[in-house]
């Protein structure tokens, strides 16, 4: 553990003992004050940022010891919160607030048992950012011990959070938790919401500032149950709001564990309305299966709008019709060769899409018969539908889009121009 | 997705491909025999603009048919289509098809169609979609061009019309192998 906590902190070891769990026992140095004395957390030293490899563990527990802590603990104390929760959520918590990346050593915090041992001590700290913590953490248990005394300190906790969410690469449940599946201005608008469910006391203390409606969807209740609610908040701010959406995450999974139907809420600023909320969520389906659109229409990455895009796909679609027209123009004009082998045909047929087409469709150079895919060109195409990997693939074994789209449309241009359809000036490569 | 191996795995869209491919193709030759039944009967040149005309028109229309049965009728465009395409056959020739996918296809059709008619007649916004786009001009026309486009909220529109152009798009690219293979 770094020393500088424990000399900060000044706690008895023993209660480290008991809270942390986690492998690493550097958390144990970082003792969390027995006594509920939030004079005694102030009266700790700032807690300065952990450096090293236990930054994160040594952090965490300090926001307990030291809930006076300014904002440089911000990111302590988000440690401490997310050591209080399940290890995978900490980490972007731990990450946002002290600006560290080394999310990995957050993983191992202690099980919730040990959580729930701690969380009636950690009462004592009556820190306003507690509240926030348990919210954002989402322990049932520690809802109480939040509610205790956290002032609600709601400072840009939204941002870090918000931010977390964007910079949580090691999949850190918390940040989907907090930030879940939407988007980082859902989150920072939900935050308010997160404190409502947790408990009616903690909301009259810590969650005054977040009366307003937060809209959450249900796309979170699955994280939002492993969080653990984190009492202990010593950070300022920065922790309140972060506690107060997991918090509400928390509280979200308690209410409705795993439903067929999608729970909306309002957000931050919006109408409420029944009406309203179901147009929103209609909205984002509709721009959803646009985005899909988007993707499989060549050319489109670059447009943004519902109008330039239907125009794009109607098209497309038009252009494709009158491919087929073409080609079925060509199949009846070609003499019947009575002893077609279908099944030589279709071997064929099979070997060259698969095998690269890149001499029967006649591309650009650069086609080679690799038997790349590139998969990643549908990355976004709808699952559900069969994949369209294979037929691209079997062009031009480029894995660039760009390039597969706009030899894609050389194709298309020689196939029209072969019959005079003339050129189709949407097909003309958009590289 | 993962990179197909070099050897035949077949996931969800190659199947639906070789079905494809075969069906057209059994479809083709069947039209081609024809074809030449017909001049050796006749002894006529093979090859007049109107009789190409019909044939590609034919060809075409056994194109849309075989993917609307490869791809198989739980899509909605793929039942509108096959309805679509089921109609001009009764109404043209006379004909019978396969009549036992084409009722199973008939009877989701019916329910599809029975269900979505109270809804298509009412304005937009009636209908609960809130959606602008709704009432567009060009979602109209996006309407028109998707099989059964006609009777679908936006949103289910949107999710048909990129099935249907990934479909549209394997149709194209295996034509274009068979028209290649064959003309060389």
């Amino acid at each position: 553990m770094s020393g500088q906590e424990n000399e900060n902190v000044g706690f008895q070891q023993s209660r480290s003992e008991g809270f942390l769990n986690c492998p690493s026992s550097r958390m144990a140095t970082n003792t969390m004050p027995e006594k509920a004395s939030g004079v005694t957390m102030s009266s700790l030293s700032m807690f300065k940022p952990p450096t090293g490899s236990d930054p994160f563990f040594a952090s965490g527990w300090d926001p307990l010891v030291s809930l006076s802590q300014t904002e440089n603990f911000g990111g302590s104390s988000m440690v401490t919160q997310g050591e209080f929760c399940n290890p995978p959520y900490n980490n972007p918590v731990v990450l946002e607030s002290q600006g560290m990346s080394s999310t990995s050593h957050l993983v191992q915090y202690p099980s919730d048992s040990s959580f729930a041992e701690m969380v009636p001590k950690l009462s004592c700290f009556g820190s306003g950012s507690f509240s926030d913590m348990v919210g954002s953490f989402g322990l049932p248990q520690c809802a109480g011990i939040a509610s205790t005394g956290c002032p609600p300190n709601y400072p840009p906790n939204s941002e870090t959070t918000s931010t977390v969410g964007g910079q949580s690469q090691d999949g850190c449940q918390i940040s989907d938790g907090g930030i879940g599946s939407s988007p980082n201005e859902k989150r920072r608008k939900r935050v308010p919401d997160f404190n409502s469910p947790l408990s009616p006391d903690k909301n009259a203390e810590g969650e005054q500032v977040q009366q307003k409606d937060s809209s959450i969807s249900d796309v979170r209740k699955e994280q939002d149950e492993k969080k653990p609610k984190i009492e202990e908040n010593s950070s300022g701010n920065a922790r309140n709001k972060q506690t107060g959406k997991q918090a509400k995450d928390s509280a979200d999974s308690g209410e409705t564990p795993k439903e067929n139907y999608i729970h909306v809420r309002a957000r931050r600023g919006q109408a409420t309305n029944s009406h309203s909320l179901a147009e929103r969520v209609r909205r984002e389906k509709i721009s959803e299966r646009m985005r899909l659109l988007q993707e499989l229409v060549p050319g489109c990455n670059k447009i943004t709008g519902k109008a330039v895009m239907l125009d794009e796909i109607i098209n497309y679609v038009q252009s494709l019709q009158q491919q087929v027209e073409f080609l079925s123009m060509k199949l009846a004009t070609v003499n019947p060769e009575l002893n077609i082998d279908i099944e030589r045909l279709l071997s064929k047929d099979i070997l060259n899409s698969r095998g690269g087409n890149g001499a029967l469709f006649g591309l650009g150079p650069g086609i080679g018969s690799s038997q790349h895919y590139p998969p990643g060109i549908f990355q976004g195409t709808m699952p559900s539908i069969p994949n369209t990997a294979p037929q691209f693939a079997s062009l031009p074994q480029t894995v660039l889009d760009n390039e597969l789209q706009g030899l894609f449309h050389m194709g298309y241009d020689s196939s029209t121009a072969l019959e005079n359809l003339g050129p189709n000036g949407r097909l003309k490569p958009e590289l | 997705m993962t990179n197909s191996p070099k050897g035949f795995t077949l996931n969800n869209a190659d199947s639906c491909r070789v079905k494809f491919a075969r069906r057209f193709l059994r479809s083709l030759i069947e039209i081609k025999t024809r074809q030449t039944n017909y001049n050796n009967n006749l002894s006529s040149s093979p090859s007049s603009s109107s009789e190409i005309r019909r044939r590609s028109e034919r060809i075409k229309l056994k194109a849309y048919s075989s993917m609307a049965h490869a791809v198989g009728p739980r899509k909605a465009w793929t039942r509108a289509l096959l309805l679509k395409l089921h109609n001009r056959a009764k109404r043209h020739r006379f004909r019978t098809r396969k009549r036992s996918s084409l009722a199973m296809v008939l009877k989701k059709k019916r329910v599809f169609r029975v269900k979505n008619h109270a809804n298509f007649y009412k304005p937009a916004a009636e209908r609960g979609n809130y959606s602008v786009l709704n009432s567009d001009e060009k979602t109209e026309k996006l309407r028109e061009l998707v099989p059964g486009g006609k009777a679908m909220d936006i949103c289910s529109l949107l999710e048909e019309t990129a099935h249907f152009i990934k479909c549209l798009a394997m149709q194209v690219q295996v034509m274009h192998e068979i028209a290649d293979q064959l003309s060389n």
